[in-house]
């Protein structure tokens, strides 16, 4: 087995990891704003297997497909992480900002 | 069966538990799972076309990342106006 082949499993493994851990995360956390502290991993294992495609394939046109969608991906994810923190936070205490009755001291400076 | 066939199956795998959240709780955590989901099938789809050695179908992998993500959206809307 050659370094690049290594490089390959390794990195592949890396990626697949990181999806199953954001699953696992996902499936048992507690609450939705907990579940949303996982889908960065999930972008993460993006890159990861677009980088051992790119280590296996070199520069070719699947190679570049993989980086488009680890790139849209790693955009993507964090802004609908944001949305529905947001969302979720409007659906729960009718407004997404620091409501008293949450008790949430805030330093004055 | 190639590396590229055993990270796709795990992959597929890994949306079992997406559905099962999606079906038993409630509307937030399924949008999550959702998230999750729409990722997931996206590398999905990319692997079997590189296990298949067929780069046209790392296509249907941009689209449903794209068609996902508005998707997602529109359920967040539906998220904020559902109280």
């Amino acid at each position: 087995m050659s370094v690049s082949d290594a490089a390959v499993y390794a990195l592949l493994a890396l990626g697949v990891g990181a999806e199953l851990i954001a699953c696992l995360g996902i499936a048992f956390m507690r609450d939705t704003f907990d579940r949303l502290h996982f889908l960065g991993p999930s972008a993460l294992g993006a890159v990861l297997i677009a980088a051992a495609i790119w280590v296996q394939q070199g520069p070719s046109l699947i190679s570049l497909k993989a980086t488009l969608l680890a790139a849209f991906l790693l955009v993507s994810t964090p802004t609908l992480a944001h949305a529905t923190a947001r969302a979720a936070r409007i659906n729960e205490l009718g407004d997404w900002r620091r409501q008293p009755e949450e008790r949430i001291e805030v330093e004055e400076r | 069966m190639s590396e590229w066939q055993i990270a796709a199956a795990a992959l597929i795998a890994a949306l079992v538990p997406c559905g099962w959240l999606c079906l038993r709780r409630s509307f937030a955590d399924g949008l999550v799972a959702l998230q999750l989901a729409g990722t997931l099938a996206c590398l999905a789809l990319l692997l079997l076309s590189k296990a298949e050695s067929r780069q046209p179908f790392a296509d249907l992998a941009l689209v449903l990342a794209a068609l996902s993500f508005a998707g997602t959206l529109l359920f967040v809307r539906f998220l904020e106006e559902n109280r």
